[in-house]
C-alpha cells in the first residue's frame, strides 16, 4: 500500500490532538502544590514528543511502497468475536463454564475437526484452572449471574 | 556491599525453591521450543501468578524462565525452522540445514553447551558488575536518574534497524500510558474519564499480557494451515568433542558480545544474536559455509542470546532500567511486588541477587541436559496443534489478567490492549518499546518533576550535572548513530566509486 507510513502518521497526530486536549481538562491544582510541577506538563511533553515523531514519519513515508494490506482470514474475525465476547459472556455463564466454551469454540473456529480431543480439553481446562488455581491460589472466580440466580433463589 | 549470601542460602536451599526453579526451567524450555510463544510472553503469563511467591522464589522462578525460553527457542528453529522466539532466528539459518543433513542432534548440542557458556558467563558478569554498578548509582539524584530514563528509552531507536522511529513512538506511547491515573505530586485525576479503576493506572499486567500474547493470539489466527515438518528422530546425533574445540572461539567472542549487548538498556537477546552469528562468520575460516549448515552458525547466535539474558539482568537490578522487553516485565514483576528496583534494591531485599544467580545458574545446567538428553521429546511438543495450544494460552491469559485483583475489568483491559497490539503490529511497532515505556514512564516522570523543583524550574540546571549531561549525550548518539553510519557508508562507496 502507498503511503502507509503516512497514514500512520496522520492517525498519530490526530491521536495526539485528542490527547492535547483532555489535558486541558485537568483539574486545577490546589495553591499549596503549585510549586510543584503541573500534572499537565508530562503528558503534553509526551504528546509533543509523539506528535514531533509522528511528523517525521508522515513526511518519510510520502510516496513509499510498504507491503500490501494481507488479506484477513474469517478465523481471525472469528477469534476476535470469541475474545471479546468472552468477557460480556463470563459475566452470565461464569469464568470456568466461560473457559470451556472458548476451549471448544476456538478450535472449531480454527477449523479443528477432532471433536474427541477438543472435549477433552474443554473439560480438562476449567478443572485445571478450578484445581490449580481456586484450591491451590485461592483465586475466586465469579459463577455468572444465571448460576448464581439459580442457586440463591432456590 | 553486603549482598546478603546468608539470608539467600536458607531460600535457595529450601526444596520447595529448587522445584520452582526446575519447573520454571522445564516451562522455559516448552515456552520457548513452542513456535509463537516467546519467553517475554511466558514471564508475562506466569508474572500474576508468581506474585503469590515471596519476592525472592517470585523472581527466580521468572529468570529461571527468562534463559530457560531464550535456549528453547532454538529447538525449534533447528528441528522445524520455525524459531520458538525471536533470539533464535539466526541459530535457524545453519541449524535448521544442519537438521536437514541428518545433524540435528549435533547442532542441538552445540547449541546447549553453547547457551550454557554464555549463560554462566553472563551470571558472572552479574554477580560483580550490578553490585559495582549499584554503587555508582547511589551518588544519583533525580537529573541523573531522568536522563538515564531518556538514555534507555532512545536505546529503542537501535533495536530494530529497520523501524527506530516506530519504536521511538511506541516507547513515547508507553509513557503516555504510565501517565494515566491519579497524579502523585498533585492529586490530579489524569485520562481517567471516571473510571475508578483508572485511578490508580492502567494495571500493567494484564497490559502486559494482552500486548504479547493476545496480539499473538490473533497473529496465529491469520497464520492457521501453515504445515511444519519435523526432521526424523533417528537423526539425533550428539557433537563431539573435536565439534566444541571448533566452536570453542566462537562462544568466547559471541559470549562477550551477548553480555555487552545485553547490559545495554533495551537491547536484549536477539540483537546479540544477530551480532553473534555475523562475528562468528566474520572471524570462520570458511565464512562461505554459513547458511549451509555449520556449528560455528550456531554456537555464535546461541553464546550470544543466552550471555545477554544475565547482562540484561544487570542495569534491570542496580538501575533500575531493563536491559531487555523480557526485563522489562521482570522489573514490572519487582515493581508489582512492592520492591524498589536500583541501587537501594540490594540492601532493601539481600539476597535477591543471589537468588537470581542462582535461579539462573541452575536452570542453565538444567537446560544442559533437557537440551542434550530431551530433545525429541520436545521436538514432539512444539508440534502440539495450535488449535488445541493458543485456546489453552488464551485461558492463561483470562486467569492471569484476572486473578490479580479478581476483577473482569482488567480482561477487558487485556484484550483492548491485545487488539490495539495486534494493530500496531500490523503496522510495524512491536510490543516490547510500548511495555518498556510503560516500565520507566513512572522513573522518568517522577525524577523529571523532582529535577524541575531542584533546578526552580530552570531545564538550564541539568548543564551543572556532567552525569546527566553525559547520559543525555549518549541518547543523542544513539538516537542519530544510525543516520551517521549511513551517511558514512554513503560517502565511502561514493569515494570507493571515484577511485
Amino acid at each position: 500500500m502507498k503511503h502507509q507510513n503516512s497514514i500512520a502518521g496522520i492517525i498519530l497526530l490526530g491521536l495526539c490532538t485528542i490527547a492535547y486536549w483532555l489535558t486541558t481538562g485537568f483539574s486545577e491544582v490546589p495553591a499549596m502544590l503549585s510549586q510543584n510541577v503541573p500534572p499537565t506538563f508530562f503528558p503534553r511533553v509526551v504528546i509533543s514528543i509523539i506528535a514531533v515523531l509522528s511528523m517525521i514519519l508522515l513526511f518519510t513515508g510520502i510516496g513509499k511502497n510498504s507491503k500490501s494490506p494481507e488479506f484477513l482470514p474469517r478465523s481471525f474475525w472469528t477469534t476476535i468475536v470469541i475474545i471479546a465476547s468472552a468477557g460480556i459472556v463470563a459475566h452470565f455463564i461464569g469464568t470456568l463454564i466461560t473457559l470451556g466454551v472458548i476451549a471448544i469454540m476456538l478450535p472449531i473456529a480454527w477449523g479443528e475437526k477432532r471433536y474427541g480431543p477438543i472435549t477433552i480439553l474443554a473439560v480438562c481446562l476449567p478443572i485445571s484452572i478450578y484445581i490449580i488455581f481456586t484450591l491451590g491460589l485461592d483465586v475466586r472466580f465469579p459463577i455468572g449471574l444465571i448460576l448464581e440466580g439459580l442457586l440463591y433463589n432456590q | 556491599m553486603n549482598l546478603g549470601f546468608e539470608y539467600a542460602l536458607p531460600v535457595l536451599t529450601d526444596p520447595y525453591v529448587i522445584g520452582l526453579i526446575v519447573a520454571g526451567t522445564l516451562v522455559g524450555v516448552i515456552i520457548g521450543a513452542l513456535p509463537g510463544l516467546s519467553s517475554s510472553m511466558g514471564v508475562a503469563l506466569l508474572l500474576p501468578f508468581s506474585l503469590y511467591l515471596e519476592p525472592i522464589p517470585a523472581i527466580a522462578l521468572l529468570s529461571a524462565l527468562y534463559c530457560a525460553g531464550t535456549f528453547g527457542g532454538s529447538i525449534t528453529a533447528i528441528l522445524i525452522n520455525a524459531p520458538g522466539a525471536p533470539p533464535a532466528v539466526a541459530t535457524a539459518f545453519d541449524g535448521y540445514p544442519m537438521a536437514m543433513k541428518g545433524e540435528a542432534g549435533r547442532a542441538l548440542g552445540i547449541a546447549a553447551v553453547s547457551s550454557v557458556s554464555g549463560g554462566i558467563l553472563s551470571l558472572l558478569v552479574l554477580l560483580f558488575a550490578a553490585p559495582l554498578l549499584a554503587r555508582i548509582a547511589y551518588s544519583f539524584g533525580p537529573p541523573e536518574y531522568f536522563a538515564l530514563g531518556v538514555f534507555a528509552l532512545s536505546m529503542l531507536a537501535s533495536i530494530s534497524g529497520e523501524a527506530p522511529l516506530k519504536n521511538l513512538i511506541g516507547g513515547c506511547f508507553g509513557l503516555l500510558i504510565a501517565t494515566v491515573g491519579i497524579d502523585l505530586t498533585t492529586g490530579v485525576e489524569r485520562f481517567t474519564f471516571g473510571v475508578p479503576e483508572l485511578y490508580e493506572g492502567i494495571q500493567f499486567i494484564p497490559v502486559l499480557i494482552g500486548l504479547f500474547a493476545v496480539t499473538e493470539l490473533l497473529s496465529q489466527a491469520q497464520e492457521l494451515g501453515r504445515e511444519r515438518i519435523a526432521v526424523a528422530l533417528s537423526a539425533l546425533k550428539l557433537p563431539t568433542l573435536n565439534d566444541f574445540r571448533r566452536v570453542k572461539n566462537a562462544i568466547l567472542r559471541s559470549s562477550g558480545i551477548g553480555v555487552f549487548v545485553g547490559v545495554l538498556p533495551a537491547e536484549g537477546s536477539t540483537m546479540a544474536a544477530m551480532i553473534g552469528y555475523n562475528e562468528a562468520k566474520r572471524w570462520s575460516d570458511q565464512p562461505e559455509e554459513f547458511g549451509k549448515g555449520t556449528i560455528e552458525g550456531v554456537a555464535g547466535p546461541e553464546a550470544a542470546n543466552n550471555a545477554a539474558t544475565g547482562g540484561a539482568m544487570v542495569p534491570t537490578l542496580a538501575l533500575g532500567i531493563p536491559g531487555s522487553a523480557t526485563a522489562a516485565v521482570i522489573l514490572g514483576g519487582l515493581q508489582v511486588q512492592g520492591l524498589r528496583p536500583g541501587p537501594y534494591l540490594f540492601e532493601e531485599q539481600p539476597g535477591l541477587l543471589y537468588g537470581i544467580f542462582f535461579a539462573m545458574l541452575l536452570a542453565n545446567i538444567l537446560f544442559l541436559f533437557i537440551g542434550l538428553l530431551g530433545a525429541k521429546v520436545f521436538a514432539r511438543i512444539s508440534l502440539i496443534p495450535p488449535t488445541f495450544l493458543w485456546p489453552t494460552v488464551f485461558a492463561l491469559c483470562f486467569v492471569g489478567a484476572y486473578g490479580l485483583n479478581q476483577s473482569i475489568v482488567d480482561v477487558w483491559i487485556m484484550i483492548i490492549a491485545g487488539l490495539v497490539g495486534f494493530i500496531l503490529k500490523k503496522n510495524g511497532f512491536g510490543p516490547a518499546p510500548i511495555i518498556m515505556g510503560i516500565v520507566l514512564g513512572g522513573l522518568i516522570e517522577t525524577s523529571l518533576a523532582q529535577s524541575m523543583i531542584i533546578f526552580d524550574q530552570q531545564w538550564s540546571g541539568f548543564f551543572s550535572r556532567p552525569i546527566a549531561m553525559a547520559f543525555f549525550v549518549l541518547a543523542v548518539v544513539s538516537l542519530t548513530g544510525s543516520q551517521f553510519r549511513s551517511l558514512f557508508a554513503n560517502l565511502l562507496s561514493r569515494r570507493r566509486k571515484n577511485t
